[in-house]
């Protein structure tokens, strides 16, 4: 741990071990250095702990704080340095190691959290959330037991071959093609192997269609990934199928 | 045509960590794609990141031989089962390597996997590492963290606003190699030609938003100026984690490029833990 060393005409009067994260030196009691003498103001200096290294502010004493004979406004301490505050010298020695309260005082808040991820079981889990599902909570976790509620869209096929005539969009993901992936699955020698993509994000629904492949909604081509509305009719090739949310 | 898939991946220490406990790997001639994020001290991240990487290689690239040598098991598609196991085999390795050795209990890693095998797209993940989607011009986050946060979000106790500055965004609920079994989530999808992928760790998530990684994405000239610019965009706002990012692009591709690229394997196809 750094330590200060206050001195008096070549003698050692006192030694300070810095263990806080801020150290103010001045006349008055309050201080962690005391130096009772009129040359120095009431709160004179400040060696504060920055994230690697000490650091010494003046604060806005009358006759100025001095490191190695230069006067100082904030500067950095370096092992050796001798601080000169009226008459008296303060030596810094610090190549130990940080003070430990000195690191947990800085890692407040306000430095970016620097912790390492954390594994919670499901039973710990639980408790967390308990906690934090107390009395203002209740009521909101309530409305949380019954989950919003899940509206799946399908398809009607009305004009075309395919291999149903109704669907249920209930995965992600649901290929029109002629592929074998393809859940809705064209037929006809000149179908493309895929021609449109249709994901559902979060109860909503977005058509995507094949580089090259027209894909209309209600007459209109199709440029880009579009959300579907119920009532949409999607034609694709020859086929033609109306869009709409299951009761 | 058919498709094939571009890559590029990208790690970094970030500014504030002392290690990479991150690590990716990939093999396309496979299609398998994998990131994980490791944790626990003294080096024992960085022990189960690789551990992972390197058994969900292994299992595709062996899996791989064997079916070509035995036809019966040639024509089994890539599903969300396969992959199922093949995590729960990285779970039992770190699990294994844990127990093994002292300084190593309680190491873990999150992962994301994709299996990319023409328009078929299959999924999994343990923890809060994710996989996004871009699809013409639109963003969408596949996976679900599975983290304390993103939990009360889904809950309905917290807001997603809240929870991104949640001072508990370090706690997951499911990792890799920490129990002897695991529950992976795992989905099968569908890919189609000029689909991004980006798989990532939270390195970058914490920091980048969705609709940024959109915009990187979409715009940048090629995956690798992607990543880059991803990596120093997560470094620029404090970088106060491991950032790894690995995108991937199904693209079409003529049927004699494909029949070149058998002749004359080779070139940047794969990729092994760091």
């Amino acid at each position: 741990m750094a330590k200060l060393y206050l001195k008096f005409d070549q003698s050692v009067l006192k030694e300070i071990t810095l263990s806080q994260a801020s150290t103010t030196i001045g006349r008055l009691p309050d201080n962690g250095v005391q130096i009772d003498n009129l040359a120095v103001s009431g709160h004179h200096a400040r060696i504060t702990w920055e994230k690697d290294h000490y650091e010494i502010e003046d604060l806005g004493s009358l006759n100025g704080t001095y490191i190695n004979n230069e006067r100082v406004g904030k500067a950095k301490l370096r092992h050796c340095d001798v601080v000169k505050i009226g008459k008296h010298e303060i030596e810094f020695k610090g190549d130990g190691p940080a003070p430990v309260a000195a690191i947990q005082a800085k890692t407040g808040p306000s430095i970016p959290k620097l912790e390492n991820t954390v594994l919670l079981d499901t039973r710990q889990a639980q408790e967390m959330h308990a906690a934090k599902s107390s009395a203002p909570m209740a009521t909101a976790m309530a409305a949380a037991a019954t989950p919003a509620k899940e509206r799946i869209g399908m398809l009607s096929v009305v004009e075309g071959k395919t291999d149903s005539d109704k669907y249920i969009l209930t995965s992600k993901m649901t290929m029109i093609g002629k592929s074998a992936m393809a859940t809705i699955r064209l037929k006809g020698w000149f179908a493309p192997t895929s021609a449109a993509l249709i994901s559902r994000r979060e109860n909503r629904y977005f058509i995507a269609p094949e580089h090259k492949v027209r894909v209309k909604i209600n007459g209109e081509q199709v440029q880009g990934q579009r959300e579907l509305a119920a009532g949409d009719l999607i034609e694709v090739g020859k086929m033609k199928a109306a869009f709409s949310f299951q009761d | 045509m058919t498709l094939a898939i571009e890559v590029a991946g990208k790690t970094d220490v970030g500014c504030v960590r002392a290690n990479n406990e991150d690590n990716f790997g990939y093999d396309a001639r496979y299609g398998i794609f994998v990131v994980c994020d490791g944790m626990g001290g003294q080096a024992a991240g960085e022990v189960a990141s690789k551990i992972a990487v390197d058994v969900l290689l292994r299992y595709f690239r062996e899996k791989a031989i064997s079916s070509a040598s035995d036809p019966k098991q040639a024509a089994e598609p890539a599903t969300a089962a396969s992959l199922a196991v093949a995590l729960q085999e990285a779970n039992r390795a770190i699990f294994e390597a844990a127990k093994d050795q002292m300084g190593r209990m309680g190491m873990g890693s999150t992962v994301v996997a994709a299996l990319v095998r023409g328009h078929s797209l299959t999924i999994g993940h343990v923890g809060d590492s994710r996989i996004y989607l871009v699809r013409q011009e639109q963003i969408q986050q596949l996976t679900q963290d599975h983290s304390l946060v993103m939990e009360q979000v889904r809950l309905g106790y917290i807001t997603r606003e809240q929870a991104e500055h949640s001072e508990l965004q370090n706690v997951i609920l499911r990792a890799l190699g920490t129990e002897a079994e695991v529950e992976p989530e795992v989905e099968d999808l569908v890919a189609m030609p000029g689909d991004t992928l980006l798989m990532t760790s939270d390195g970058l998530t914490r920091h980048v938003h969705d609709d940024e990684i959109l915009a990187t994405v979409t715009t940048a000239d090629s995956l690798q100026q992607a990543c880059s610019a991803l990596v120093d965009t997560a470094k620029l706002r404090g970088g106060d984690d491991n950032i790894t990012c690995l995108l991937l692009r199904i693209v079409e591709q003529p049927w004699y490029k494909n029949f070149l690229s058998k002749l004359f394997p080779g070139g940047g196809e794969w990729q092994n833990s760091i």
